[in-house]
């Protein structure tokens, strides 16, 4: 994956363009995963910082249209004094510890750019160019996914193909030792108690060793989101999804498909590039919530695992948190009429500072988030309700 | 003799298709009656005023944290109304009354009748969601340009503190969709206890 | 089955030419039957027929889906009488998944487990003369005729919201895709009319199963002592009975919500979606049961049939059964884990769906040891019966890993499902209706088939079935969603090997019915017993075909024999006389 993306990245001819020299200032070293990802990001953000020529370009670049209107000019005065992020212990990576100090070329922050295709973290593997990828799941870059992907390899998987090969093997054994030329004088067994007692008992043990990473999975998966979670409402429209953040001012963002020819000349996978992407900001708890306006969809990205549907009528929710900034595709999966292979979702994780750049270019607000942030915390709770909180504990 | 017994047998198995029959008809009110009562599926409860009272006396001795409650708005695609929470987040102490407000403006050029579908998020704490007064609870005519605000009166049970898989809850959503009724009955909406309170020039 | 040995001292030949084999004439014998051998006929013959068409369906869904982009849909919308466009083009893909689904389960694999080799031996295995209700039984059949009728029908109607022609609903139905809001075309009345015939049908026939197995045994046939297959139908049966009328009032709630103003599935009148998918699955899991179950049951008689040795664990093996039909009622949900299920109804369901996985296996590995220390023949039945137990063991494992409502979240709804429901139905149930096929022929229709082209049909089936449905799982690890008939350029190269696997298969077709050929053209005159001493159940006693009457003179089972003891003791009579 890593070799892949580099090997795209060196040969790719948008790295020559000014925009996208902030993210690739210094891309991720081939073949050190995850690291790399991390450090590259840091980098970013300190590319950013520290070219403030670059930063304040005032338009996206043309090889890389940005579909987004750049940003409001009051906006880039706003952010510089207010930094929520430096006082969010939850968001401790890279981003905040280049952009703390980092006051006026943060403003370089608001210059956003689309993510491009060097970005793309979520995507399925093809068999021609990584075959062994293409056998199993996609890279996880969620908190669940990450556990949910090791029980899949390290529980299921060798159970499965053991009770598979085991079962191979006694059919063999049977087809070589037992057939007429060699065992002409069957047998009269009928019975035996204690055989049939273990191959009782024996896989209902198997079950009991997966139901356990089963149920921690599912109590993972169902950790309920912190009050100042990123509210987005992910709703199903035959065929396409809008994204309302709920706590931004509500802004409303259409996605659509990206014609398959714009996504090939822009180098992004057609079926799956959107025009506008579910922007997110990234190792941050996101409440996603998801409603439909017509039919049943789900709303699905593999490599986050995450699953939900979006049903007329009522609300779902989930919470998701992304490890690393990055694309993710995913696609509707609940048939929901004739277009429905055409309904991609596309997520771009962004650091913090980023992603604030980009919901105020959509003409979005922080300021509700920033209170809630604030009044969330659990240091922040007001004194008087965090003792009264184990009083009520207590008293039941 | 083998023919009756035949018959006899027949006619049981019919009966037991005719009974699962019926019972798959029967799950429409026995689903709604099994969501009602456990909450499953986020299914808000229907409170009086004195469990409200009930519940906020008890919160007041035993003394509750407070919860964070999210307001939504949905509207399916074919109803021409603008729909939202005046308030889209707001803080009670647990056990106590909050009242909410919703707006819905119809945008359309005919008089249109909504009615409202609701769940909470997440669904584990629908049992603990309890509505004393919901403009749900009734539909909702509005002529063309006209705008109401809704209140909501609820309350968020204690009983929530000794559930595990809700105790830890931060926020519950609570979620409206509007859908045009699909007949419209006259005269149903009007400034009731649970009503639309009606306000001339907007909210 | 072991435990009618005991047949071979039946008394219930029929000399023949009595007026046993007094034959009505053809339009009153095929079309006004009350025999169940010759409605058992009807059916397997309405099912191979179903079956080509839904097997012609997967081709052209094969064929587009081998590469990315929409190639073919086009031609067939005009071919079918439409107004080809990207959107009708796309319909029509959901037409195709709809089709071939419901035909499949409703007219392909219901019809030839339980309407053909129920029809035809469930009587002759418990020696009865017919069915209980013989003219029900006609009844039943052209139900399940008339059914399939309307679901073509529905192909020539519109449907969805652009006009465009057929139901593309999903075999599944789920409102509100099926209701006016989804599909406000009377395509969609039609299918569900096919389904509330094909569902009437398998309910009456139900019943008569039911009836006949409980009232018509032979003396001294007692449930212990039925045959495994006759087990599986009366298992099937109460499912049936207790499954179909739960479908049934479902998709008439779908039929009032689009024709009468109804809203029990539709939020705008208080109704609820998920309500529709819980009514379904609680129809729909028990349904894969009835669609394996008498599968399970045909394996038995095969395995025992063929390592000469009675089934091992025969009690377990009947309730084994009996509780994979019992929890099948309690797991619905887990089709339904990505709804917003709260985090204790899943858990439940979680655990539920994978205890299944305890009966299951007791029905594998008594297999096996029912054929350790056998003296096995590889004739075709046994040969399609050892693909059966592989193949479905793989189905049955990656069940057990879509049973985990956590781990199902990455895979629901995706290519992994569709291997996985293909491993155990179009390997599982469809194995085992070949090996039931090949078992019988000779039984049914009094001519033997070609040994090797039987085998030739197995190779190239086992071959083709793994090639096509083995790489779907990779697909869905990777993400690939069902029901879709484009998609990005990393899925092409193993959907362009499915596709190749399903040229397989579909050649695979080519031995079959040129088996069917060569049977009545030169195969040799299958005499009563033509598989030796392992085959032991009371069919065959009778002549092949049987008479047109049998067991006039009930057969009795003579109680000294239990099936511990009714094999041959003297090696030298064991020696197999085979034709």
């Amino acid at each position: 994956m890593q070799e892949r993306e580099t090997a795209e990245r060196a040969d790719n001819p948008v790295v020559k363009d000014l925009g996208v020299t902030l993210f690739q200032s210094k891309g991720p070293a081939a073949g050190v995963p995850r690291l790399a990802v991390l450090a590259s990001a840091l980098l970013m953000i300190a590319g950013v910082g520290m070219t403030p020529a670059v930063a304040q370009q005032p338009s996206p670049s043309p090889t890389v249209a940005a579909p987004l209107a750049p940003p409001a000019p009051d906006a880039a005065a706003n952010v510089a004094p207010d930094d929520p992020q430096g006082a969010t212990p939850g968001n401790d990576t890279a981003p905040q510890e280049i952009r703390g100090g980092d006051g006026p070329e943060a403003a370089g922050a608001d210059a956003y750019q689309p993510l491009g295709p060097e970005w793309i973290r979520g995507v399925p593997a093809d068999p021609r160019q990584d075959f062994a990828k293409a056998l199993t799941f996609q890279d996880q870059y969620s908190n669940t996914g990450n556990y949910a992907l090791w029980m899949h390899n390290w529980v299921l998987l060798p159970i499965i193909v053991a009770i598979t090969l085991f079962v191979l093997a006694l059919l063999l054994i049977v087809i070589v030792r037992y057939n007429r030329r060699r065992n002409a004088v069957p047998s009269k067994t009928t019975h035996n108690t204690l055989i049939e007692v273990v191959w009782t008992v024996v896989p209902a043990l198997l079950l009991l060793v997966i139901a356990i990473p089963s149920i921690r999975l599912l109590a993972k998966q169902y950790e309920a989101p912190p009050e100042n979670a990123v509210t987005i409402k992910a709703t199903g429209y035959q065929w396409y999804w809008t994204y309302t953040y709920m706590d931004n001012g509500e802004f409303e963002i259409i996605s659509n498909m990206m014609p398959e020819e714009e996504a090939q000349a822009r180098g992004f996978p057609s079926h799956l590039e959107v025009d506008n992407r579910l922007v997110v900001p990234v190792n941050t708890p996101i409440r996603l919530q998801t409603t439909a306006a017509d039919v049943i969809h789900s709303f699905a990205v593999p490599s986050l695992w995450f699953k939900l549907d979006a049903i007329p009528g009522r609300l779902n929710e989930r919470m998701l948190t992304i490890r690393e900034p990055g694309i993710y595709y995913g696609q509707c999966s609940e048939l929901c009429g004739a277009r429905h292979a055409y309904m991609p979702i596309a997520i771009e994780a962004l650091p913090r500072p980023q992603w604030e750049a980009w919901v105020r270019a959509q003409g979005g607000t922080l300021g509700d988030e920033a209170e809630a942030e604030a009044g969330a915390q659990p240091a922040a709770v007001p004194a008087a309700t965090e003792a009264a909180a184990p009083a009520a504990g207590a008293a039941e | 003799m083998e023919a009756s017994r035949n018959l006899r047998t027949g006619l049981l198995a019919g009966g037991i298709a005719l009974a699962m029959l019926a019972l798959g008809f029967a799950a429409v009110p026995l689903y709604r009656i099994f969501c009602q009562v456990t909450g499953f599926g986020g299914t808000t409860q229907i409170a009086s005023e004195a469990d409200a009272v009930l519940a906020e006396r008890f919160a007041r001795s035993a003394g509750t944290r407070p919860i964070s409650i999210r307001f939504d708005a949905s509207t399916a695609r074919d109803l021409p109304w603008s729909f939202r929470p005046v308030q889209i987040t707001d803080r009670v102490q647990i056990g106590e009354r909050d009242l909410a407000f919703y707006t819905a403006r119809n945008d359309g050029d005919r008089p249109i009748t909504g009615v409202a579908s609701f769940n909470v998020s997440p669904a584990s704490t629908g049992k603990y969601f309890h509505k004393v007064q919901c403009f749900c609870f009734t539909e909702q005519t509005l002529q063309p340009g006209e705008e109401v605000r809704m209140p909501v009166l609820f309350y968020v049970d204690p009983a929530i503190l000794d559930d595990e898989n809700a105790r830890n809850v931060e926020q519950i959503t609570l979620s409206y969709t509007f859908h045009e009724a699909l007949e419209p009955a006259a005269g149903t909406s009007g400034p009731a206890a649970g009503g639309a309170l009606r306000s001339q020039q907007a909210s | 089955m072991a435990t009618t040995a005991d047949a071979f001292q039946a008394h219930g030949d029929v000399p023949a030419h009595s007026h046993a084999d007094d034959k009505p004439g053809f339009f009153a014998r095929w079309f006004m039957s009350t025999n169940h051998k010759d409605i058992g006929t009807l059916y397997l013959m309405f099912a191979v027929f179903a079956g080509l068409v839904g097997g012609a369906i997967s081709g052209i869904m094969r064929a587009e889906l081998a590469d990315p982009g929409i190639q073919y849909l086009g031609w067939w919308v005009s071919l079918m009488g439409g107004e080809a466009s990207l959107s009708a083009n796309l319909h029509m893909w959901n037409v195709l998944i709809t089709a071939h689904g419901l035909i499949m389960v409703f007219f392909m694999v219901m019809p030839a487990m339980i309407g053909g080799f129920g029809n035809w031996f469930v009587p002759l295995m418990i020696g009865a003369p017919d069915m209980a209700f013989p003219r029900m039984n006609n009844v039943s059949f052209w139900l399940t005729f008339v059914g399939f009728m309307s679901l073509m029908f529905s192909l020539f109607v519109p449907g969805d919201i652009s006009g465009a022609l057929g139901a593309g609903t999903g075999w599944t139905l789920y409102a509100p895709l099926s209701t006016d809001i989804g599909s406000p075309g009377p395509a969609v009345d039609f299918a569900i009319f096919a389904l509330h015939l094909a569902g009437a049908g398998s309910i009456l026939g139900a019943t008569n199963f039911i009836t006949t197995i409980f009232n018509m045994r032979a003396p001294g046939m007692t449930l212990h002592k039925m045959p495994l297959f006759v087990w599986s139908v009366l298992v099937t049966a109460f499912l049936l009975l207790l499954a179909l009328p739960v479908l049934a009032a479902a998709i008439t709630m779908v039929l009032t919500d689009r024709n009468f103003g109804t809203t029990f599935f539709e939020p705008a009148g208080g109704g609820d979606p998920v309500l529709y998918q819980h009514l379904f699955w609680f129809f729909g899991h028990p349904e894969v049961y009835i669609m394996i179950l008498p599968g399970f049951g045909m394996i038995s008689q095969i395995v025992a049939t063929f390592s000469r040795k009675p089934v091992f664990g025969y009690l377990g093996m009947a309730y084994a059964m009996v509780a994979i039909g019992v929890i099948g009622f309690v797991v619905w949900a887990h089709h339904m884990y990505t709804v917003g299920l709260d985090v204790n109804t899943k858990m439940y369901f979680t655990a539920a769906t994978m205890i299944i996985a305890v009966p299951t296996g007791v029905k594998i590995f008594s297999w096996i040891a029912t054929m350790w220390g056998g003296s096995l023949e590889f004739k075709s039945p046994m040969v399609w019966a050892l693909g059966f137990i592989f193949l479905f063991t793989i189905g049955g494992v990656t069940g057990v890993v879509l049973a985990n409502g956590g781990i199902d979240d990455a895979l629901h709804d995706t290519y992994y499902v569709v291997a996985h429901f293909h491993y155990v139905l179009s390997m599982g149930a469809v194995f085992s209706i070949f090996a039931g096929w090949y078992y019988w022929y000779g039984k049914m229709f009094g001519r033997m088939h070609s040994e090797f082209l039987a085998h030739l049909h197995f190779w190239m089936f086992f071959i083709g079935v793994n090639i096509t449905f083995f790489p779907m799982h990779f697909l869905g690890m990777n993400g690939m969603p069902r029901r879709i008939p484009d998609y990005p350029t990393y899925f092409q190269y193993w959907n362009n090997v499915a596709s190749v696997g399903y040229m397989v298969i579909a050649a695979s077709l080519i031995p079959f019915i040129a088996n069917i050929i060569y049977a009545h053209t030169v195969g040799r005159r299958a005499p009563a017993n033509y598989w030796g001493e392992g085959a032991t159940t009371l069919e065959w006693t009778l002549s092949s075909p049987p008479p047109y009457h049998q067991f006039e003179t009930l057969p009795v089972i003579e109680d000294h024999h239990s099936y511990h003891d009714h094999m041959p003791r003297d090696p030298g009579v064991a020696t197999p006389a085979r034709t």
